[in-house]
Order: structure tokens, then C-alpha cells, then sequence
């Protein structure tokens, strides 16, 4: 079949993103997770519409392609997103460009910071064990789950000034 | 551009995570400050911390609501109510020591008639949307909040009320960026310059506001 003429293609837009979780996650399982997320909150007709998929996912950050006119629709459909399989997770956009080139040169080629299992009981401000560090940021197992369970998260968040005995 | 400021913020020890933490998160994504507003039960067990803070007083009847407007007018920078019930958002729009009425769309109904609407108005009370319920509800729980707020949105814009957009989070992963919560305020049929106005604005004339209060007090 001959290949439409440039200017009766679709207009893409590419919109980075970066995933925050609690467990890590495969590119099939946010793939599934925006495609539900997005027919829960348009419908199939307008889903149809965004010409929505997935470009790129490497674990922590991704490409996805829509339409130029469905933007903001994106946008919320990847801030709609927050559980996959019984884990919390955060989209984050970064930004949105014309060309998945533009886009990985501009969004996807910072690094990122390693998380770092560790095991510390800590008492301040709250008495459990540290599991994570990523960078500044430390990620406690409390003893006590009321917390946790209010916020439905797995972890107390804290940043490594909030305990000086970890400095 | 923009200051975005988020003033619905729980954190540690009702939310998951410390202010700190927060902030850390909150100033990647885009905002250039937080305000922790506590849940009133828990503001005795909440840290003293550098960053503003404010109180979200939980009262089951008027007569309590104004007890603790009274106790908490002079220690917190921010006032707001936690909404749902229509008794108290009535009696929170009419008190003009209350700065931001949270979520009034959380009972039986949308909350908010053109009574309330006009009193907050008059008593400079902000209507706080919080759009967490996109990410934590499911799908016949969030249409039906998402159909109340799309009313008291309505009555908003034809009475001028001031709106104020929030996340609600308790905890870094309910944070979204300033342009992920415009986007979901448009589907509440705000437009681009009323999301601004709701995410930057509003926020920091009421801190701006209350600050001045207390200058002037001292």
C-alpha cells in the first residue's frame, strides 16, 4: 500500500514521564495500567481518539505517544494512575515534545539516582528499619502500621536530615 | 510563570511522609512551596517545622467547628475546614476566620448552593477542590465526585467564589505536578487561566494575607 503523503499523516506528540513505586514494574504492566486507567476515564470512544501507546519504558521513565490536539487528556490520565497490582505508584510527566528524538534528548537522558537497599533501626522520627536509600531520601518499615495503613503506602518517607544519626 | 503552591498537604505523623520529604519531592515536581495543613486531631502530635503549616479542623457539629476555628485562628497561618457535611460547609462559608474550605463535595450531596456560594464570597472563604480521588477512588466513586465538583465548579465561576486546587496527599506518591493538576482541573471545566489562578494565585493571597494579619497583631 502506498504510504500517506506527510501532510495527511497524524500529528504526534510524545509525553516523558517518570514512575515512582514502591516494587518495580515491567513496561507490559504500566502499558496495561495507563490503557485501563485511560478507558476508565474517557470511555472507548474517546480513547480512540488519542491514538495512545506506549513508545519506551526503561523501569523508571517512558515515552508515550498521543495525539497533538489530546494532550491534557494524557495528562491526566497519567496523573489518574495510582495503583498497579497492589502497588502504590506516582506518573510523573516531564514534558511533552514533537519528536521521540527531541524527546529522549531532551527528558530521558538525565540520570537517575541509584536506590540502595540498606537495613537500620532508626527511632527518630518514627521506630522501624530502614530498607531504601535513594539519594537524600530514606524509606522506613515502621513498627507501627497505623501510619503506613492511613496513607495506604508500605513506607515512612524521610529525608536523611530528619534523622541526624544517619548523616 | 507561576509560583505553584500546594496548601492541602498531610504529612508525618498523619501522612506517610515527612515535611522535609514532601517539600523535596513537591519542589521537583514543580512547586516552589507546601503548606502541611493537619488534620486538627493530630496537630498536638505534629513537629515543629520551619515550613509553613496549617490546620484542617475536623468538627461533626457547627458548635465544635467554631470552638476550634477559635482555638486554632492564632496559632496557624492557615485555616481550613474539612468539608462534607452540608451544616458545616454552610457554617465554615459564614465565618470569615476560615480561609479555605476543603473538599465540601465529600457527603451525600455536591455541598454547595448558591447560598453557600454567595457567603464565601462575602466572607473571602476559598473553595478547595481536591483531586485525589482520581488516583484513589474507583471508577463509580470518582464519576460521582467528579459530577459534584463539575457543579460547585459551576456556581463557583457565577458567583466568583475563590478555588483553591489541591492533591490531598499523604504521601510523595500522591503528589502530581502543577501541570498534571491542571489537566485534571480541566476536566472539571476550569479553564487554563482559572487552573493557574487556583494552583498559584489564590493559594499565596491567603498565606500573604494571614501573614500580614499577624504583623499586624504584633
Amino acid at each position: 500500500m502506498k504510504p500517506l503523503s506527510p501532510t495527511l499523516r497524524d500529528n504526534y506528540r510524545y509525553v516523558a514521564f517518570r514512575l515512582s513505586f514502591e516494587d518495580p514494574l515491567n513496561a507490559y504492566e504500566i502499558e496495561t495500567a495507563i490503557a485501563k486507567t485511560a478507558r476508565s476515564l474517557f470511555g472507548d470512544v474517546g480513547v480512540s481518539e488519542f491514538s495512545l501507546r506506549v513508545v519506551t519504558f526503561d523501569g523508571t521513565k517512558g515515552l508515550v505517544r498521543c495525539d497533538y490536539r489530546h494532550v491534557s487528556e494524557v495528562l491526566a490520565i497519567l496523573a489518574s494512575i495510582g495503583k498497579i497490582r497492589n502497588n502504590r505508584v506516582c506518573v510523573t510527566t516531564i514534558g511533552t515534545s514533537g519528536t521521540i528524538q527531541a524527546a529522549i534528548e531532551k527528558y530521558l537522558q538525565t540520570e537517575e539516582k541509584i536506590r540502595r537497599i540498606i537495613s537500620s533501626y532508626v527511632t527518630v522520627p518514627v521506630s522501624g528499619k530502614a530498607v531504601r536509600i535513594c539519594g537524600k531520601e530514606i524509606d522506613i518499615v515502621p513498627e507501627d502500621r497505623k501510619t503506613v495503613d492511613r496513607a495506604d503506602v508500605q513506607f515512612i518517607g524521610i529525608m536523611i536530615d530528619d534523622n541526624e544519626r544517619l548523616i | 510563570m507561576y509560583n505553584y503552591v500546594d496548601i492541602g498537604i498531610h504529612a508525618f505523623p498523619e501522612g506517610a511522609d515527612t515535611v522535609k520529604r514532601l517539600n523535596y519531592v513537591a519542589n521537583q515536581l514543580g512547586f516552589s512551596q507546601i503548606v502541611a495543613t493537619i488534620h486538627s486531631p493530630y496537630w498536638s502530635q505534629f513537629p515543629d517545622s520551619s515550613l509553613s503549616t496549617g490546620v484542617e479542623i475536623l468538627a461533626s457539629t457547627v458548635r465544635e467547628l467554631r470552638k476550634q476555628i477559635a482555638v486554632f485562628r492564632d496559632t496557624s497561618t492557615i485555616v481550613s475546614v474539612h468539608g462534607g457535611d452540608e451544616r458545616i460547609n454552610r457554617a465554615a462559608c459564614k465565618d470569615d476566620r476560615v480561609d479555605v474550605l476543603m473538599h465540601p463535595e465529600r457527603g451525600k450531596h455536591s455541598g454547595i448552593n448558591q447560598v453557600t456560594a454567595k457567603l464565601a464570597v462575602k466572607n473571602e472563604v476559598a473553595l478547595g477542590f481536591c483531586v485525589d480521588y482520581f488516583w484513589k477512588k474507583e471508577e463509580r466513586e470518582r464519576s460521582r465526585l467528579l459530577a459534584f465538583q463539575r457543579r460547585n465548579v459551576y456556581l463557583c465561576q457565577k458567583f466568583g467564589a475563590s478555588v483553591v486546587v489541591t492533591s490531598n496527599a499523604y504521601s510523595y506518591l500522591d503528589l502530581r505536578a502543577p501541570r498534571q493538576l491542571k489537566a485534571l482541573a480541566r476536566l472539571l471545566h476550569f479553564s487554563d487561566r482559572e487552573a493557574d489562578i487556583a494552583l498559584s494565585e489564590t493559594p499565596l493571597s491567603i498565606m500573604k494575607k494571614r501573614g500580614l494579619k499577624k504583623e499586624v497583631g504584633t
